[in-house]
């Protein structure tokens, strides 16, 4: 894999460590590129992503801490920020063990005085809402802003939510930014926007926005303090019921206040001129610009970069100086909705269009061709190019075999999955968790049945189990397990849950990128600390049956624990954990290339292949193929990670490894 | 402030392969080519999955009025296959008299493997590209980054290749400097002897 060469690692071998086995870490996808953002030169332009000019905005806005949980799309954020911590003075950065953490540690730092930021995706902000929430009532005295990265169409998340929703519901100021120079400038405008109204801001990127790269103009850089006093005042910052009560009108006074802020902002303004109005708001804002000139019409758009609270005065102007005002967003009709409220509110006559009407989708991000569509219908006009007709065309093309994400050759999760569905004949309950593993979903693995959020695998095994007389089998990540999963466990030893857990500890965050969770050694600012251990953890924390096996030692060994634990578990009704170790294959990959190791892949040899096809129907790997001219199945050396798997699997001991 | 029309100027590229093929690597070198050549530009890109071996879109916009990272169906200038089926699987973004490079190398789908699909013979395939565009450069580009010392600079075959299209406002000598700028010392070699096959393999097919 090209990047590997890129990646970096870096190797604790405490005895603790050693004796947990390796742990490894690329905690970044680019080596030139962090260091890049510490660069003293402002007027310089560079190629950033969205999530790197939100980096370099930290060290622009002078900003003392960021807590943050990684999730696509926002992971690039704490990725730059961790490679390039120990290099900024009076900084500190940390990968918190869940983004609820994170809310609270930044929460804290901002109440004691300094600037703080948290970072995570959509559903983050959904675990962090309880703090969220609070933090909006109490205030804060340093900056304090909330980087939300929601994901429209779904790329890397459960749902599609609009976080923007918890702007309303808190009552915080929100910005959007629509592109990454501007993820870049209006960062800053956000902390002073949150010093000056005592408020933490929210700030609500989009995949598109933090996923596209731009040239980005650095700004000058701002120091930090090293330290603050904290100030006590209880009976501001503890929310008891009393003070709360007080705490509410004082949040509504001061989101009148970041109204007046929004009348007058320069982040809210008009571009264009023209009898048609469009009220755009985050990266449909380039879409909507896009869609006006291929079109050649006469409009003129309003563009939200603040877009809570709204300004009701502009927008009402503006509705009153058009007859016609288009909505155009991602996602829900927030905007909309906040538009018609307005015209309403001050008797203006006037049309507007959005979703409600059905011109613009609900689902999915948009395209420069969403907007143009919906447009040319609202207009009663051809779109300029005939995309019923490529459509069609494109539809012929739908029987192309499918190329959707798997585990990667030599990922360890295939073996274990491949044991438990051999130990269990397929017929238990797989309760599932976020990670890469969710990709157990697809055949011939197909071991994920339920799966809600982050630690709901343990949590729904316990609901089956205890509605159910089927075997339940969970299956969480390590740092999902840290994450979220502790609770879980928690409550199955108390209530006695009948399930059985597998954790699947692959000594990483992988699917965000390889960050390090409380499971490895590292921390944020690279420190060496001591691991925790999983099996330490669920033995203190009361399972009664917990075990730990190597999945690439031995197929056989790795079914029989499986088997051996469900067993236990319908005698004893209680839970059991099963810890499932070995690094995430690109981290081995990367250890070989950076030892030096001479790669020894599997090979098939064809005299004794016998095409029984066992290895590519019960594996999926991605490094083996069927080749129809010799009628044998191939391990592609390029691609094979040299786990062994199919080795193990193939009944004529066809597969073996070069010497 | 008007608005001015600015999809003219625009250069579009989209860049469709497999996870792990390097086609993220590429789009940041072509952008910052650009970038060294005095031109705006945008990249989108997907993260997360795109490593797990899964089918990737990459799209690169060049232009001073470029704003959005999106391409819609219909007005690529360039399409860049890597494989394929991958290059059929984003055939509908390329304009009318757009082009098509692709490479003939197949990476077959774990889909295939399973018996879950067939993977289209090559006269279906160009005859269903043909449908889109008649302007198709076709090679194998794994040939020539093995000949040049590495598969994983097939990205680097296909940097040649488009440079040498000059359907894209990039300079070969910026192309190259970005190269170096981006890619790590020791594998310059093989990255440069990448790009210089491909560079002279569309150029060798233009002239006939």
């Amino acid at each position: 894999m090209r990047l590997c060469s890129l990646y970096h690692k870096i190797d604790t071998q405490s005895p603790v460590q050693a004796l947990l086995g390796p742990v490894l870490h690329r905690a970044h996808d680019n080596l030139t590129k962090p260091t890049e953002l510490l660069e003293d030169n402002p007027g310089k332009r560079i190629l950033l992503l969205g999530n790197e000019a939100i980096a370099r905005g930290v060290l622009e806005a002078g900003v003392r801490l960021v807590a943050v949980y990684p999730g696509t799309p926002s992971s690039e954020i704490g990725n730059n920020l961790t490679a390039i911590a120990t290099r900024i003075p009076d900084f500190y950065f940390e990968f918190s063990t869940n983004e609820k953490v994170a809310m609270e540690v930044a929460g804290a730092a901002a109440v004691a005085g300094v600037r703080s930021m948290i970072a995570c995706k959509g559903p983050g902000l959904n675990v962090a809402a309880d703090p969220f929430l609070s933090l909006a009532y109490v205030g804060v005295r340093g900056g304090m802003v909330v980087v939300v990265a929601d994901d429209p169409s779904m790329w890397s998340s459960q749902n599609e939510n609009d976080s923007r929703y918890y702007a309303l519901m808190a009552n915080t100021p929100m910005l959007e930014p629509s592109d990454p120079v501007e993820a870049k400038s209006m960062l800053i405008e956000a902390f002073d926007i949150s010093e000056k109204l005592e408020l933490p801001v929210l700030y609500r990127t989009t995949t598109r926005v933090s996923h596209t790269r731009a040239p980005v103009e650095l700004g000058p850089m701002r120091d930090r303090v090293s330290t603050v006093k904290f100030d006590k005042d209880p009976f501001r910052f503890v929310p008891i019921p009393s003070v709360a009560y007080k705490r509410h009108p004082w949040l509504l006074q001061q989101i009148e206040k970041a109204r007046r802020i929004s009348e007058e902002t320069s982040l809210n303004y008009r571009i264009g001129e023209g009898e048609l109005g469009i009220i755009t708001s985050g990266v449909a804002f380039n879409y909507a610009i896009e869609a006006v000139s291929t079109l050649g019409l006469k409009a003129e758009i309003l563009k939200l970069g603040m877009t809570h609270p709204l300004p009701e005065r502009k927008i009402s102007d503006f509705l009153q100086e058009h007859t016609k005002v288009v909505v155009v967003e991602e996602l829900e009709p927030f905007l909309e909705t906040q538009v018609r409220r307005v015209a309403q509110l001050n008797h203006i006559v006037v049309t507007i269009l959005g979703k409600e009407q059905g011109y613009f989708p609900r689902t999915y991000e948009y395209t420069p061709r969403t907007v143009i569509e919906g447009l040319a219908k609202i207009l009663n006009r051809n779109t300029p190019i005939n995309w019923q007709q490529i459509d069609s065309k494109a539809e012929e093309l739908s029987s192309l075999p499918s190329r959707p994400p798997l585990l990667c050759a030599g990922c360890p999760h295939r073996a274990t999955y491949y044991a438990i569905r051999v130990a269990t004949r397929g017929k238990a309950i797989y309760p599932s968790d976020i990670g890469c593993y969710t990709l157990s979903i697809a055949p011939p693995l197909e071991t994920a049945d339920i799966l809600f959020d982050m630690g709901s695998s343990i949590t729904t095994a316990c609901g089956i189990a205890r509605v159910t007389d089927q075997d339940v089998v969970a299956t969480i990540g390590d740092s999902t397990f840290f994450a979220s999963g502790l609770p879980g466990i928690v409550d199955a030893v108390y209530n006695r849950h009948p399930i059985s857990v597998v954790v699947l500890d692959n000594r990483t965050t992988a699917m965000t990128g390889q960050q390090p969770h409380p499971g490895t050694g590292l921390t944020g600012m690279q420190e060496k600390v001591s691991p925790i251990d999983i099996v330490d953890v669920c033995k203190g924390l009361g399972v009664n049956y917990v075990r730990m096996v190597r999945p690439f030692d031995s197929m056989a060994t790795l079914v029989s624990e499986i088997r051996e634990m469900v067993v236990w578990v319908r005698e004893n009704k209680q839970p059991a954990v099963l810890v499932s170790r070995e690094p995430c294959a690109l981290l081995a990959a990367i250890d070989r290339q950076q030892t030096g190791t001479p790669p020894h892949p599997y090979r098939v040899n064809s005299d004794l292949c016998n095409a029984c096809k066992r290895c590519l129907h019960r594996l999926s790997c991605p490094a083996m193929y069927f080749d129809s001219e010799t009628n044998k199945a191939v391990v592609d050396e390029t691609l094979c990670n040299e786990c062994g798997i199919c080795a193990a699997v193939c009944p004529k001991g066809a597969i073996n490894r070069e010497d | 402030m008007r608005i001015v029309r600015n999809t003219v100027d625009v250069t579009n590229v989209a860049l469709s392969g497999v996870g792990g093929q390097g086609v993220l690597t590429l789009a940041e070198v072509l952008a910052k080519a650009a970038m060294l050549d005095g031109h705006n530009v945008r990249v989108g890109e997907i993260h997360g999955m795109a490593q797990r071996g899964g089918h990737v879109l990459c799209t690169i916009r060049i232009g001073e009025h470029a704003k959005g990272p999106i391409i819609d169906p219909g007005t690529a200038h360039l399409v860049v296959g890597f494989e394929p089926i991958e290059t059929l699987r984003e055939i509908h973004l390329v304009a009318p008299n757009g082009c098509v490079i692709m490479s003939s190398h197949i990476l077959l789908p774990v889909a295939v493997s399973m018996d879950q699909g067939t993977y289209p013979d090559h006269d279906a395939i160009m005859s269903a590209t043909k449908r889109f565009t008649t302007n198709v450069i076709e090679f194998d580009a794994m040939e020539l980054a093995e000949k040049a010392g590495s598969p994983n600079s097939l990205n680097m075959v296909m940097l040649g290749a488009i440079i040498s299209t000059e359907l894209v406002p990039v300079t070969k000598d910026s192309a190259l400097q970005s190269l170096y700028d981006t890619v790590p010392e020791q594998f310059q070699q093989v990255n440069s002897a990448a790009f210089n096959l491909g560079f002279a393999q569309v150029g060798g097919m233009l002239r006939l």
